[in-house]
């Protein structure tokens, strides 16, 4: 089978989705595509919609309009089965063991007692949880709870992952564990799709990012795509400009003043020469250079332009 | 084809329905409520029944002592009393001023003085009546012998008038002891349903919901946790009807028999019946609600719908095939208690007792469906309890 065959086969698609409560638009005909072992990162604020956007995709919810589909075919009860979900508010059975209730999870799923067993059991071993198999969830320190609903997700080998933020207090040592095992997951040909407010953890771990606002996608893509989409920005460093200093180029915004270095922003499809020019017209210019947003700033043009 | 493989651990997976049972009975057997419950039950329905068999057992035989010349009354006394159902011991009386003595003491209920053909009795309150009818009737054959009679005479003259009865006897005993199990099966039922609402307000407030939502169908779900709190409940409850039977048989206190194969089954075929269909709603109404301080409040129009159920017991119970009994015994809320009654009390036609059970187990199909969707309907929705109509369109 070749690489190509397997990433259009396993391909998540959410294609025009829209959900309202009563007057409230919680999303509105948002569509995102996450191909086999691509790394999705979701970002938006609180009540954007990320929550409710995963919610359909697992059929807890119904959507008003649009479709989400798996490997070409609308998403049907049995094929939702498949998804591994840790949702927003994590909930598991305080009073269960925990081996048992991984293993019961697994064979509500459809795997067999004797498979989901071994899976559950493999699973706690991987986090590091094997002596307390047999002990009642809720006798488990924050931490390691939420571990216990990360295995929960990941014991019956499921098709594709959708994680409503995972990385919310975890411990440091439990963000390495859990970026490993879905950084694995998703070289098996996973699509993993998962809403942070970590930025930059964000960024250093997905593929592609989408960033959503009031219910709508404003923005997806690649980081460094984002990036570019984005506005860029030039530090200069002009000694003698006077502090009211302005460069008169239409489409160029200074951001911030740091002694006589200031950081400006160019609309797209400004030429930066025009403003080397301008400063130059000022006296020498020092430093020229190119600056990349970090995807924290990104998020905030972004979010902040479609709030204008 | 193929039969499907049941077997635990086996090499397939279970159908989802028979998890979530599963998990419920190993879940609930394992709970110290469960265990702690059920034990505490069973003693407390042993040390009732030796109690009463302790309290029974001061009904002493009625101690009659007779003196002088009514002491010739001692034997057909005796067996007078034998046919009346008095339990009776005879001793003799040396000294009539002594008896009265150890009546007013309460060593001896009754004293007989005087001949035998005008004998007096002094007791000291009451004097009961079968037994005040044995010494009658006793005297009575004394007078007639001492009129002339021969023995045989006196004991076709006292003869018993023969009764033919043209409706076979009813056995009211077993009627009651029926009655008594199913109001006892009644009160229980209520008690599992709660359990079931309560399990359903569990899984929302810990929240496990959401995932199970993306797993099972609602209504699998549900009737999965019926199914499972239904057969522990039938456990419990055998648990504590055999040790109850057990504790009845050693201390001898109450005829078993009383109550006839029959009807314990049926008693057990409409709890069973009538759990499903009430236990059912229990979830549906559990499902309105997301806080465990809720619950209590979302069932009791299921509680006031039983206790009227049982209420009409008693309405229906003096005319068990009048048209009140025979219309409620067809309702599904009331069939379960109301037609194991009137089956009890009376012979129902087949097709009343086939027509309410499929009324009920229709009514109870189409609740399952109702509870899945209200389910489905509200648990996205934490906080403010539902309205009803807003659960059902969603």
């Amino acid at each position: 089978m070749t690489g190509e065959v397997v990433s259009r086969d396993r391909t998540l698609e959410i294609d025009g989705i829209s959900k309202h409560y009563g007057d409230v638009v919680a999303v509105r005909d948002l569509s995102l595509r996450v191909s086999a072992g691509e790394f999705f990162g979701f970002v938006g604020r609180n009540g954007a919609g990320k929550t409710t956007t995963m919610r359909i995709v697992l059929g807890v919810l119904a959507a008003d309009a649009g479709e989400v589909r798996f490997a070409g075919a609308p998403l049907t009860f049995a094929s939702r089965r498949q998804i591994g979900y840790m949702p927003e508010e994590r909930g598991l059975y305080p009073k269960m063991r925990v081996a048992e209730q991984l293993s019961y999870l697994g064979a509500l799923h459809g795997m067999t007692d004797a498979d989901a067993r071994a899976s559950a059991l493999g699973w706690l071993e991987r986090f590091g949880l094997q002596d307390r198999s047999d002990a009642e969830l809720q006798s488990l320190s924050h931490g390691n709870q939420q571990r216990v609903q990360l295995a929960a997700a990941l014991v019956f080998s499921p098709t594709i992952l959708v994680l409503d933020e995972p990385f919310a207090s975890l411990d440091p040592l439990a963000v390495d564990v859990m970026t490993a095992v879905l950084r694995e997951q998703a070289d098996a040909g996973v699509p993993v799709i998962f809403s942070s407010h970590e930025l930059e953890l964000v960024e250093q771990l997905c593929d592609r990012v989408g960033i959503i606002d009031k219910g709508s996608m404003i923005a997806s893509g690649t980081v460094d795509e984002l990036r570019k989409g984005g506005r860029e920005r030039r530090w200069i460093d002009v000694p003698l400009a006077p502090d009211a200093w302005t460069p008169g180029v239409p489409g160029v915004r200074l951001l911030r003043t740091d002694g006589s270095r200031r950081l400006f922003e160019l609309d797209r499809g400004i030429d930066d020469q025009a403003l080397l020019q301008a400063a130059l017209a000022t006296g020498p210019v020092r430093e020229f250079e190119r600056v990349d947003p970090s995807l924290g700033e990104l998020f905030r043009t972004v979010i902040g332009g479609a709030a204008a | 084809m193929k039969a499907r493989s049941w077997s635990l651990g086996g090499t397939r997976s279970l159908p989802t329905t028979v998890l979530v049972a599963r998990r419920e009975i190993r879940m609930r057997l394992r709970s110290r409520v469960f265990v702690g419950g059920t034990i505490v039950m069973t003693v407390l329905v042993v040390v009732g029944i030796v109690a009463a068999s302790l309290l029974a057992g001061k009904t002493n035989p009625v101690q009659v002592g007779f003196s002088g010349g009514s002491q010739a009354l001692e034997r057909t006394f005796t067996a007078s009393a034998a046919g009346l159902g008095a339990k009776v011991t005879v001793t003799d009386i040396a000294d009539a001023t002594a008896g009265e003595a150890q009546v007013a003491a309460g060593t001896l209920d009754v004293l007989v003085t005087g001949s035998a053909t005008a004998p007096t009795a002094v007791a000291k309150a009451a004097i009961a009546s079968n037994v005040e009818s044995a010494l009658s009737l006793a005297a009575e054959a004394a007078r007639l012998s001492d009129a002339g009679l021969s023995p045989a005479a006196v004991t076709s003259a006292m003869a018993l008038v023969p009764v033919r009865l043209l409706q076979p006897p009813k056995d009211n005993e077993n009627l009651f002891a029926s009655l008594a199990l199913g109001i006892v099966l009644w009160i229980a039922l209520g008690q599992y349903g709660n359990m079931v609402a309560q399990g359903v307000v569990e899984e929302k407030a810990t929240r496990i919901m959401e995932i199970l939502l993306a797993t099972i169908q609602p209504s699998r779900l549900l009737a999965g946790k019926v199914i499972g709190i239904g057969l522990v409940g039938l456990l419990q409850l055998t648990i504590v009807g055999a040790a109850a039977l057990l504790a009845v048989r050693v201390t001898n206190v109450a005829a078993i028999p009383a109550l006839g194969v029959a009807s314990i089954l049926g008693d057990i075929f409409w709890f069973l019946i009538g759990f499903l269909f009430y236990a059912t709603a229990y979830s549906a109404v559990g499902s309105l609600v997301s806080r465990q301080e809720e619950v209590q409040s979302a069932v009791a129009p299921i509680g006031i719908l039983q206790i009227a159920a049982y209420l009409l017991v008693y309405a229906a119970l003096p005319n068990p095939s009048g048209p009140l009994a025979t219309v409620c015994s067809l309702l599904p809320p009331f069939a379960p208690i109301l037609m194991a009654v009137r089956m009890a009390a009376s012979p129902v036609p087949f097709w009343q007792v086939g027509l309410a059970v499929a009324l009920v187990v229709a009514s109870t199909i189409g609740l399952t469906w109702l509870a899945g969707r209200i389910y489905a309907n509200t648990a996205m929705r934490l906080g403010a309890r539902v309205r009803f109509m807003e659960a059902f369109r969603g």
